[in-house]
């Protein structure tokens, strides 16, 4: 511990949390946590947006190959897939169970493709989406937080300074330290939060336009496919 | 999920135990400034300042330094003194040579205390004789060759006392004249150590001397004042008498909107009788619509009330002054 640093280790980090009252204690300790899931959850989407337009990228290289798409269709299914190549079996599925049936339905193929892709897509953007609100809430109230924890602190070292009679800058302003320090985390937390949030949902959004002009162009092709055959 | 979850938390704890160390609190280095002893004093309190110097003790009855009995002259600035010893001690020089002449003096002393003092133990001697011969005649002769002994011991340490003493007066008088001739010796190296701004006084041999400050008692030690103070005592000065009188005729111009732009500024000129000697001047002029109407207001006010009853022998002080009529704060000398 860096207490051992002479007279003015007092008011260091440890000291500053160690002699505050409970609740800013609680307040600094909810706060802190909540940066640690912040940053966590930033760190996770930055690693899953990367893999996710990577995925995409090749996806696309490999669809306007020219490749057939029953061989693409052959290789990707056997594994979990996620977003455009999601997208893309899942349609293929429901157009070979059309064509490979013993009664062959394409009255509403169409529809029921169109449909299966539009819950793929909500289910992939809901994926890149999730905790993103988690990020939202803490930029938006963790200012709050710490703010209560400072009034709390400072109206406890008032109270403190009011029964110690003595207004020396001395004992007034290790308190007001210890409370804006509960004011300090909060922004801590909440800085990072809102900056994420705010990267983090521009590039869902990016990603789910993408996802869905994909869908449009592929459920074209199997339009048209259709209709040849019909 | 998990791996993020265990970096982020890895980098919060590496955070705060970098925040531990780094965050060393330094206690503000307030440079303690000299403190200025602060005195509040009211208007009428400064002009009935004493002459004196403002590091001087508060006395209980202050009186002005007085050096030399006479007429009252103020103080200059008593520091300055200090600043120029050379050429006070210049002044001063001749004073060790008197003594020189006196030289010879001792020894004529010490020739009249021989003649004088031989002669004193015989009469004393001689009602010492009488009495013991009335009472034992026979008895007396024996003490005398002692008591003349004694006696001229007495007389032969008197005189080594004497000439010692002279002695050492004369090595005074020689360290003295050694001192005054050192003081010279300096004075002159001072003299020829060029320094610009000592032309001034080389050339202006008068300047450098003080003149005594003369009152009614004599008193050596400065009390607490200025060294302008006038006031011999705790009176009411000059400018507050005339102030007040001229304030009782005087009908400020009241309601103005702004009341900084209508200060006027007034020269009198007094007569010993306390008459205007000329029409008083209008030392300033004003922008403000009002300042033609409070001019003439502080023109009349002046006009009114003279003749003003002021001492005839501060005469000197308010022959000529420059009043200032201000709205604010109504008057102001």
């Amino acid at each position: 511990m860096p207490e051992a640093a002479g007279v003015s280790a007092d008011l260091s980090i440890f000291t500053l949390f160690w002699q505050a009252h409970w609740v800013v204690k609680l307040v600094m300790t909810g706060l802190l946590a909540c940066s640690v899931w912040v940053w966590a959850i930033a760190i996770e989407k930055f690693l899953l947006l990367q893999r996710t337009r990577s995925a995409m990228n090749k996806f696309e290289q490999a669809f306007w190959s020219g490749q057939s798409l029953e061989e693409l269709y052959r290789s990707l299914a056997s594994r979990p897939n996620h977003s455009m190549a999601a997208l893309f079996v899942a349609a293929m599925r429901e157009w070979k169970r059309s064509f490979e049936g013993s009664s062959r339905s394409f009255a509403g193929l169409q529809m029921r493709i169109e449909k299966v892709m539009d819950v793929t897509i909500a289910r992939e953007v809901e994926r890149l989406e999730r905790r993103l609100l988690v990020l939202a809430t803490v930029g938006s109230a963790s200012p709050f937080v710490g703010l209560f924890g400072t009034v709390w602190g400072i109206m406890n070292s008032f109270q403190s300074i009011a029964a110690s009679k003595n207004t020396s800058l001395a004992v007034v302003a290790p308190g007001i330290a210890e409370a804006l320090f509960a004011t300090a985390i909060g922004l801590v937390a909440a800085i990072p939060a809102t900056i994420f949030y705010n990267k983090f949902s521009s590039e869902v959004n990016k990603q789910a336009s993408r996802l869905e002009g994909f869908a449009d162009e592929f459920s074209a092709i199997l339009s048209r496919q259709i209709d040849e055959r019909a | 999920m998990r791996k993020a979850l265990t970096i982020s938390a890895i980098g919060h704890a590496v955070l705060i135990l970098w925040g531990m160390i780094a965050f060393v609190v330094r206690p503000l280095e307030a440079n303690t400034s000299e403190s200025l002893p602060v005195d509040i004093i009211s208007d009428s309190e400064f002009s009935q300042i004493t002459a004196g110097v403002k590091t001087a003790k508060k006395a209980e009855t202050p009186k002005p330094l007085v050096e030399k009995l006479g007429e009252q002259k103020p103080v200059e600035e008593l520091t300055k003194i200090e600043k120029k010893p050379a050429i006070q001690t210049a002044s001063a020089e001749p004073m060790p040579i008197p003594p020189e002449p006196k030289k010879p003096d001792p020894k004529p002393q010490q020739a009249k205390a021989e003649p004088e003092k031989k002669p004193e133990p015989e009469k004393k001697a001689e009602p010492e004789k009488v009495k013991p011969a009335e009472a034992k005649p026979a008895e007396a002769p024996p003490p005398d060759p002692i008591a003349e002994a004694m006696k001229k011991a007495e007389e032969q340490r008197k005189k080594d006392e004497q000439k010692r003493k002279a002695e050492e007066q004369k090595k005074k008088l020689e360290e003295q004249k050694r001192r005054a001739e050192e003081q010279k010796r300096k004075q002159e190296q001072q003299r020829n150590a060029f320094d610009p701004s000592k032309i001034a006084a080389l050339l202006d041999k008068q300047s450098p001397r003080r003149e005594a400050a003369t009152g009614d008692t004599l008193n050596q030690t400065a009390s607490l004042g200025l060294p302008t103070g006038r006031a011999a005592t705790l009176t009411q000065s000059e400018i507050d008498a005339l102030r007040a009188q001229i304030q009782a005729c005087w009908n400020p111009p009241a309601g103005a909107v702004d009341a900084r732009e209508l200060i006027v500024r007034v020269r009198l000129q007094l007569r010993q009788d306390g008459s205007l000697q000329a029409d008083p001047t209008l030392m300033n002029r004003g922008g403000h619509p009002a300042f033609q109407i409070a001019a003439e207001a502080a023109m009349r006010a002046i006009r009114r009330c003279q003749p003003y009853r002021l001492p005839i022998a501060k005469y000197d002080v308010w022959k000529d002054v420059e009043v200032t009529f201000d709205p604010r704060d109504m008057f102001r000398g």
